[in-house]
């Protein structure tokens, strides 16, 4: 389990993240949702060891991730950032096997290429294996980067915004790829979302901050509504909930409060 | 065609240059004229590989394809230096040190000032290439225009032997020098040859590359410290290589077909090496020195630069 305690970051007098602490449920999807600047990469990263806490510490089943060795950490916990936009002329393939690189520094073995096959299968990547990532679209490159992740076989997935971009078919595809790691791999998936109905939808837990403080947090059913959102965005919300999910709308209500 | 066929072909092709450049109108004079030839090829051959290991090595770490070691002021820290050393001891200067001392010399002063860059500037402009690159070029200037401030206070005879250091060139080697090369670099080469796929995985970047467990710091310490080597042996074989690494490194790209560095590594040394064999082939046989190999090279590589730009759109 990932708990963080009074985590703390500023960058000079400004503070973005203040006296944050969170346990995080193992085996469920949480998602970290708030407005624009409000703190959620930056949790994200400090729980990735990207980023220096300026007080207060991440810990991981127990122990604190600043005193784990940079190469046993991708053993637990695997993080995915936007893909970069550069022409990186790998296949498909050539970029899951990196997912290895953890256990096997460069040289696959047998259960590598069986790990890597597993992850190709699990996201139906196999018309793509040979493709090179500067020629595939944006969905088609998250995918891939999501199956390297996948590869790496980490209890702890973090994932920032990752359906950034990307269509509305992709993104199911994505959240229900997610779904299924948690459900059939009992995987524990934390990722920083926008969308509030993939949120409401797709997670388990629901961790809220604004400003840099955590607003509220709760199994997605609980804090999933109108009160909460309207104070989270300011926005007018209203909550329609029928037995196939919960919809949040927020389209031409009263319009922006405040 | 795969890698490997590639790769071969390439070889072939260095090889045949390799005899066309020793053969050629020597008559067979095993003496004199051959050995002399022989002695420059291991300069191109050293050289061409620390000019296309330290560019592409490089630009993987810092994550784009338009910087490299020279354009980032290494080889003109490298000029300021011997100026500095011939207006304050004059030719002798050089003498005393030996050549030993200057290449000794040489290596600290790029490791030191691949130290600074590391600790002053790449956290300044993180991911910002441009702020690099424009970093880049205005520290190259004002150091170049430092050492020609220091050109002016020097003697006619002593401007000279700079001038001599100043150019592209494989003919001012000394044996000792190469000698000095082959050491250096066969060092580097072998403390990096486990690392390639490190070097595959930061080429994901910064982050992605320490989520997959690798001390991303350590290793772009590392790494800056052989780019220092490679350069600073580069920079006394052949002098100042201005933007053929640039050229030279995307050139291998785009042959390599592929971003791994099993590939692109052993085709940028094969394409550098080709291109400077060429180029001295055709200086010394076709333009009978009247132009120099740095004018051919930048000309040819230009043009090549310039086609591949507009043809595949984004080099960066």
């Amino acid at each position: 389990m990932i708990t963080v305690s009074n985590l703390h970051k500023s960058y000079g007098k400004k503070s973005v993240l203040s006296d944050v602490s969170l346990a995080f449920p193992t085996g469920r999807v949480t998602s970290l949702i708030g407005p624009n600047g409000a703190g959620k990469s930056t949790l994200l990263m400090m729980m990735a060891r990207l980023l220096e806490p300026s007080s207060g510490y991440v810990s991981l089943d127990g122990r604190k991730i600043s005193e784990m060795r940079t190469s046993e950490y991708a053993h637990h916990v695997a993080t995915l950032r936007q893909s970069p936009g550069f022409n990186l002329r790998l296949t498909v393939e050539e970029l899951i096997s990196f997912g290895r690189f953890p256990y096997s520094r460069g040289s696959l073995t047998i259960e590598d290429r069986r790990v890597i096959d597993e992850a190709i299968n699990f996201l139906a990547l196999e018309s793509l294996r040979h493709d090179y990532l500067d020629e595939l679209s944006g969905g088609q490159r998250q995918m891939a980067f999501l199956a390297m992740t996948i590869a790496q076989q980490t209890d702890v997935l973090l994932l920032d915004e990752p359906l950034n971009n990307l269509d509305m078919k992709h993104a199911v595809q994505i959240m229900q790829a997610l779904r299924r790691l948690c459900d059939e791999q009992g995987r524990t998936v934390i990722l920083v979302i926008h969308d509030i109905n993939f949120a409401a939808n797709y997670s388990d837990y629901i961790v809220a901050l604004k400003n840099g403080a955590l607003s509220f947090s709760g199994t997605s059913a609980q804090v999933v509504t109108a009160t909460n959102l309207s104070e989270l965005y300011d926005l007018d919300f209203e909550i329609i909930r029928n037995e196939r999910g919960c919809l949040c709308n927020y389209f031409n209500l009263s319009g922006v409060r405040g | 065609m795969s890698q490997a066929v590639k790769i071969w072909t390439m070889l072939l092709l260095i090889l045949l240059l390799a005899l066309v450049f020793l053969l050629i109108g020597s008559g067979l004079d095993f003496d004199y004229l051959i050995p002399k030839r022989f002695m420059r090829l291991v300069t191109i051959v050293l050289g061409s590989v620390c000019l296309a290991v330290s560019s592409i090595v490089f630009q993987t770490i810092v994550g784009n394809r338009i910087l490299s070691p020279s354009i980032m002021g290494y080889e003109a820290v490298y000029l300021l230096w011997q100026a500095l050393l011939l207006l304050v001891m004059g030719t002798n200067g050089l003498m005393m040190l030996g050549v030993s001392g200057n290449f000794i010399v040489s290596i600290m002063l790029m490791l030191v000032y691949s130290w600074a860059l590391h600790r002053l500037l790449l956290p300044r402009c993180k991911s910002d290439v441009f702020m690099l690159l424009l970093f880049g070029l205005v520290l190259t200037m004002v150091i170049g225009t430092v050492t020609q401030f220091i050109q002016l206070r020097i003697s006619p005879g002593e401007f000279s032997v700079f001038q001599g250091l100043s150019y592209t060139s494989f003919n001012r080697s000394n044996p000792e020098t190469v000698w000095y090369g082959v050491l250096a670099v066969a060092t580097v080469l072998w403390v990096s040859r486990k690392t390639l796929p490190v070097l595959d995985v930061m080429a994901l970047g910064r982050e992605q590359s320490m989520s997959l467990g690798i001390n991303h710091a350590k290793y772009v310490k590392l790494y800056l410290a052989l780019i220092a080597i490679l350069v600073a042996v580069s920079t006394s074989l052949i002098g100042p290589t201005a933007f053929m690494g640039v050229f030279i490194a995307n050139i291998a790209y785009a042959l390599a077909g592929s971003s791994k560095h099993k590939v692109t590594l052993p085709i940028g040394c094969a394409v550098s090496i080709a291109i400077f064999l060429i180029a001295q082939i055709f200086v010394e046989h076709v333009f009978n020195y009247k132009t120099s190999v740095s004018i051919l090279v930048n000309l040819v590589c230009g043009i090549y630069f310039l086609a591949l730009t507009v043809r595949t759109r984004g080099i960066t």
